[in-house]
């Protein structure tokens, strides 16, 4: 691989952690604002949880895509993590492709789900759905990219690493 | 069922995907769009029940929330202050370590709603201090920090509770006051067995901390010790929800480390905020699979089903807790709890239902059920843990749980049979059932 193609993902990398991190931020944020409100100035207001709401949608969905790590995805690892290098390349391409074929043959049905939702929207931003369900069809289409690349990595010979079973989790 | 029917495919599609190492959340979302496929509906469907789900259920909110104010406390040094308060109580006693081990997890538990934030908090500092001079073994301080870590999620807040709420539509407030008992008989279970490993393998007993010292160590302690305070007094006192309360802990938190004990840096906040935006979204996308996944189940009538082929063999309320306790207790040494609570529990919720089982105390017995799963072998996510930060083998912390897994499941018998050990306390305030 090429260094400054490498260099070039890991700035990508960290813009995309910088824009998880805003989110999250956001939530919070909107939340003590929302709590501010009701109870210190005695103001409900309802723009504040929608808002916290919009950046746990697009938390998930944006992070799921562009920021979680191979090592932090959530799966049943005990047989993945003991079997070997070869086998578990041949594990990575069955799956990757399966994820690649669904995922695409799904695309088209979810892009026109979200662009039928431009008839609504939100209840005190006024946002329209299609905008704030738009990151469907982004992490779809991310997702797709990112087992193609998974695939391609395992065809060509490199093992994805074994699951490192202590990273944190939420139980 | 018929084998090539939708359903029975796009499970099969689930238990491949996910044993051949696909993301769990990722194999419940492409077996639904197979299963949408199949059966000639649109897959839009699976975007729509995804994005709505997600949208449309604001208690979730507290999932990223707590792992917030958990990442908090763990950078500023709330959680090393506590310990030293615990080790100031309890530490005089023989195996005092051992009792400072579960004092501080119940103490803990009150501010975080996750067995792994406990561990990653303190584990490190006690298992040091446990071992330092040999005076334990290095495996019995990680299995005793591993064992006390799993009262987190028990006592409230906890994040497993929230999503059994979600699953099963149940008060989140009630399911939280109702792991109170059975939390603090978690925790004197374990001292129990500390006290008696102490007695029968002469563990040392320390130097007690002199009394004088006692009320400046409490001071510095204060800050963290009034927050299950905070969080349990403005839910019950009825000025937050327990969602709202999510977010209290963590500006809690993040105001206590920055001004009163100026201990977090702006880097460290930001890294606080990274890892628990990573921890959201992969857990967020086990929900989001589960949600999607549960459109199928419901289209299929699959718990209403499961509730007549089990009501069918005249099934009475003690087989069917024994059966869901055994069921969940092995499931627990394969699968992460989140899993289990999201996919498997949901089956059961209506047959416990139709026996007249009260849903709070069918709630707190599935998730001391499943929690205990992070202890017990071959996949106990916190035995992973707590022998990597101590460097002992795991085979030699597994031995040393196991007396300890053993008293946990003697208390998920007692919190079984005893309904009134979850539903006194939530009675006393109001829940009427």
């Amino acid at each position: 691989m090429n260094s400054s193609w490498t260099q070039v993902g890991a700035w990508l990398q960290r813009r995309a952690e910088n824009i998880a991190v805003v989110m999250l931020a956001t939530m919070f944020l909107a939340f003590i604002i929302q709590i501010a409100f009701r109870y210190v100035f005695n103001l409900p207001v309802g723009w504040p949880s929608e808002l916290s709401v919009i950046a746990w949608v697009w938390g998930v969905l944006w992070g799921a895509a562009f920021v979680v790590r191979e090592q932090d995805e959530i799966r049943f690892d005990i047989i993945y993590s003991l079997v070997s290098d070869r086998m578990r390349r041949a594990f990575a391409i069955v799956t990757g492709l399966a994820l690649v074929a669904i995922y695409s043959i799904s695309l088209p049905a979810v892009t026109d789900y979200v662009m039928f939702m431009k008839v609504e929207r939100s209840a005190y931003l006024r946002i329209r759905f299609d905008w704030l369900f738009a990151i469907y069809v982004l992490f779809a289409a991310a997702m797709i990219v990112r087992y193609i690349w998974l695939t391609w990595r395992a065809i060509r010979g490199d093992a994805p690493t074994a699951p490192d079973l202590t990273t944190t989790r939420a139980d | 069922m018929d084998v090539a029917s939708p359903f029975s495919l796009s499970l099969w599609a689930i238990l491949l995907l996910s044993l051949l190492g696909l993301p769990i959340g990722h194999a419940m979302i492409a077996a639904s769009i197979i299963y949408l496929l199949l059966a000639g509906q649109d897959m839009g469907i699976a975007a729509e029940q995804l994005l709505n789900g997600l949208y449309n259920s604001w208690v979730l909110l507290a999932v990223p929330l707590f792992l917030l104010s958990a990442e908090l406390m763990n950078i500023g040094s709330m959680s090393d202050r506590l310990l030293r308060f615990c080790n100031a109580l309890v530490g005089r006693f023989r195996g005092g370590l051992g009792h400072v081990n579960v004092v501080q997890s119940i103490i803990f538990a009150g501010m975080s709603g996750s067995a792994i934030a406990d561990v990653a908090g303190t584990g490190k500092v006690i298992i040091d201090m446990m071992s330092r001079g040999g005076r334990y073994t290095r495996s019995y301080a990680a299995a005793i920090t591993a064992a006390t870590a799993v009262i987190g999620p028990i006592i409230p807040p906890s994040i497993p509770m929230v999503l059994y709420a979600l699953v099963a539509d149940t008060s989140i407030g009630y399911l939280f006051l109702g792991g109170v008992i059975p939390g603090l008989l978690m925790g004197l279970s374990q001292m129990a067995i500390n006290s008696w490993m102490a007695h029968r393998l002469d563990f040392p007993v320390e130097k007690p901390i002199p009394l004088r010292e006692i009320p400046a160590i409490t001071l510095e302690a204060l800050p963290a010790l009034l927050m299950p305070v905070i969080l349990l007094g403005g839910i019950y006192g009825g000025v937050m929800t327990p969602t709202e309360a999510a977010a209290v802990a963590a500006a809690y938190a993040f105001l206590v480390s920055a001004l009163f004990y100026r201990s977090i840096t702006l880097r460290q906040t930001y890294d606080a905020l990274l890892s628990s935006a990573r921890s959201t979204a992969s857990i967020g996308m086990l929900i989001a699979g589960a949600l999607v996944f549960n459109y199928v189940i419901t289209v299929e009538n699959i718990p209403e089903s499961v509730r007549t082929i089990l009501t069918g063999f005249e099934l009475t309320k003690p087989v069917f807790w024994l059966l869901v306790n055994v069921i969940l207790l092995i499931l627990g040494c394969l699968l992460e709890g989140s899993t289990i609570l999201l996919v498997i529990v949901p089956i059961f919720v209506p047959t416990a239902k139709a026996l007249g089982i009260d849903l709070v105390h069918f709630g707190v017995v599935v998730v001391f059920n499943t929690m205990i799963g992070l202890i017990t072998p071959p996949y106990g996510l916190l035995l992973f843990i707590v022998a990597k930060i101590s460097d002992a083998p795991l085979r030699h912390v597994i031995r040393d749980t196991l007396p300890f897994t053993a008293a946990m499941i003697v208390a998920l018998a007692i919190v079984t049979t005893f309904p009134e050990t979850v539903l006194w306390l939530p009675r006393l305030l109001g829940y009427q059932g």
